[in-house]
């Protein structure tokens, strides 16, 4: 099985759009990140669910977790205030982070995907089509892959 | 000509030290090897030399209370108490500024500083972030009373814990010298604070309340090992005050109230280990063979008689000259190193004075200089390092010139207080 038919539509942002409806779009459809495309649809990066955790939580938090608890709802509803004035670009990684993208072709075999997204830790990866000029036609999470990769359970 | 030769290499290896060229520990067990290479160190005196080898009370000293902050740094006390005070400041800039740094004071006598910055940072992040306040203006405030509170005690800074194990310093030598003159720095400090972070205290009425809902109660991670962990935390404390009528090297106490906890607290050995700085450890053993071989060959008694023969009796002046210099290059090398190599020359003059007390002040001299110095630029101290690096973290970046713009005029100021304490009580009146 290739790449080609696994893959499927896939919510598409780019570094301009707004947090907030970013995190909306990633929380409403239960993914486990977003493909992040420049305005030519060809893939930028991937934005896993945790960088946007990240960009919420302080690091002194990520630091010292047990301050979360000293922290009410009120503080929390604060944190992810912050989401409305940024965009998706303020919540990715240091560019020298984004060298290598967890992007397969349109051809490669299910074992070829499953090792992008162990070699990389991502949850999903966007899949270009070379005919087209890499613009992406879609995406594999990682359960999409295990639902293939995994022998089917005999019926009870 | 091995003279010569030790020579060339110690200094080779300090200058690696001192610019960071490979990292200080590889530039220390170099400088070790060298020594041995020479034939001028054995295992006989690298290890089991008093004189010249690995002086293993300062190391198991810091083992000690590394273990002992590996658990207190579990029960979440330092949250508890950075969040309860700036409670009682009901959020007054100022006021929040003051109760932070006398705890990073406090805590620095009884700890090591950058375990003390690394606890008490993120804590100050969150009350700043409560209180909308920058929060740059309060690391700096703390790197710096961190390093003034550490020089109150023998196991405030670990040039302390050298200078006590060379010149047979006790606990309480120390509190009765140094903790008076650091009460009074603290003093100045909080004024200078007010004059140097004036604009940093803009009060918020409206954000107050978000400082009043958080809850410290909630921080405090582990009840009855605080309490635990507390009884031991005293008990060490009054071992330290009592070593000498107890028989017990310092070390001794450390390493006791290590393995009490450690047994009361019921902790994997990664966690009671987690602040055990290895590398630092074994730094100070390179450190110890490099200048015992300076001690083997007889160059530090030479330049020592030297001293003691260009002092004469003027120990004002060797005071000063210690105190102010010692500043100087504590505020641009690493103080342990620089400690590690004066001491056994200032133990010369000291022995020289007879058990005069204008001698033995020489010892206050080098603590002050060395410990004090370390404000004076963001590179001078480990602690200053860590905040620094803390604040990038947090989105706050301090460049080395904001750093030192406040370190400087803090640091000349307390050692110009240091130099005035140490004339009035050795010197006019001693």
């Amino acid at each position: 099985m290739t790449a080609r038919a696994l893959v499927q539509p896939f919510p598409i942002v780019t570094p301009d759009t707004n947090a907030m409806e970013a995190a909306t779009t990633l929380a409403a459809q239960r993914l486990p990140g977003l493909i992040v495309c420049g305005d030519d649809r060809r893939p930028y990066t991937i934005l896993p669910g945790s960088q946007v955790l990240r960009f919420l939580i302080p690091t002194y938090v990520q630091d010292d977790p047990a301050l979360a608890r000293a922290l009410d709802e009120q503080a929390s509803d604060e944190l992810c205030r912050k989401l409305v004035h940024s965009t998706v670009r303020d919540l990715l990684p240091e560019p020298a982070d984004l060298d290598e993208l967890p992007v397969v072709e349109a051809d490669a075999t299910a074992l070829e995907v499953a090792a992008v997204m162990a070699r990389m830790h991502s949850p999903l990866v966007a899949v270009v089509d070379e005919r087209d000029g890499n613009q992406v036609i879609g995406a594999i999470t990682v359960r999409q892959l295990l639902e293939y990769l995994l022998p089917q359970q005999p019926a009870n | 000509m091995t003279q010569v030769l030790v020579v060339a290499a110690f200094v080779a290896a300090y200058v690696l030290i001192a610019t960071d060229r490979i990292h200080r520990v590889a530039a220390a067990l170099s400088g070790a090897a060298a020594m041995v290479l020479l034939g001028v160190v054995d295992a006989r005196v690298a290890f089991f030399s008093e004189k010249t080898g690995v002086d293993w009370n300062v190391i198991f000293l810091l083992l000690g209370m590394m273990v002992i902050v590996s658990v207190l740094k579990q029960t979440g006390v330092f949250d508890y108490v950075a969040i309860w005070a700036a409670k009682r400041t009901r959020g007054r800039p100022f006021a929040t500024m003051v109760m932070l740094v006398v705890i990073t004071a406090v805590a620095s006598a009884l700890l090591d500083n950058v375990t003390t910055v690394l606890l008490i940072a993120p804590v100050t992040l969150l009350v700043c972030d409560r209180l909308a306040l920058a929060p740059v203006p309060f690391l700096i405030a703390e790197a710096l009373a961190s390093n003034i509170g550490g020089t109150a005690t023998l196991i405030g800074d670990p040039p302390n814990i050298i200078i006590a194990s060379r010149g047979g310093l006790t606990f309480n030598d120390f509190l009765f010298n140094l903790a008076p003159v650091v009460v009074l720095l603290m003093v100045v400090f909080i004024g200078l604070c007010r004059v140097l972070f004036r604009s940093a205290f803009t009060y918020d009425p409206e954000r107050v309340a978000a400082l009043m809902a958080l809850d410290e109660r909630e921080v405090i991670r582990d009840r009855p090992l605080l309490i635990r962990s507390g009884i031991v935390l005293v008990a060490v404390m009054v071992g330290f005050v009592a070593h000498g009528a107890l028989h017990l090297e310092p070390s001794m106490v450390a390493l006791l109230g290590a393995g009490a906890l450690v047994a009361l607290s019921k902790l994997d050995a990664p966690k009671f280990l987690e602040e055990v700085e290895w590398p630092t450890l074994v730094f100070f053993m390179g450190l110890f063979v490099m200048v015992g071989a300076l001690v083997e060959v007889g160059i530090i008694a030479r330049l020592g008689s030297l001293l003691t023969e260009a002092v004469g009796g003027r120990y004002l002046l060797a005071s000063s000259v210690l105190l102010g210099g010692s500043a100087l290059l504590s505020g641009i090398v690493d103080n342990i190193p620089y400690v590690a190599t004066v001491a056994p020359l200032v133990q010369t003059m000291v022995d020289a004075g007879h058990g005069v007390g204008q001698a033995t002040a020489l010892w206050w001299a080098l603590t002050l200089g060395a410990d004090l110095g370390g404000n004076a630029t963001a590179v001078g101290a480990s602690a200053n390092v860590v905040v620094i690096g803390i604040a990038a973290r947090a989105g706050h970046p301090i460049t080395f010139w904001r750093f030192t713009k406040y370190g400087a005029v803090v640091a000349a100021v307390t050692i110009a207080v240091s130099w005035l304490y140490l004339w009035l009580r050795f010197y006019a009146f001693g």
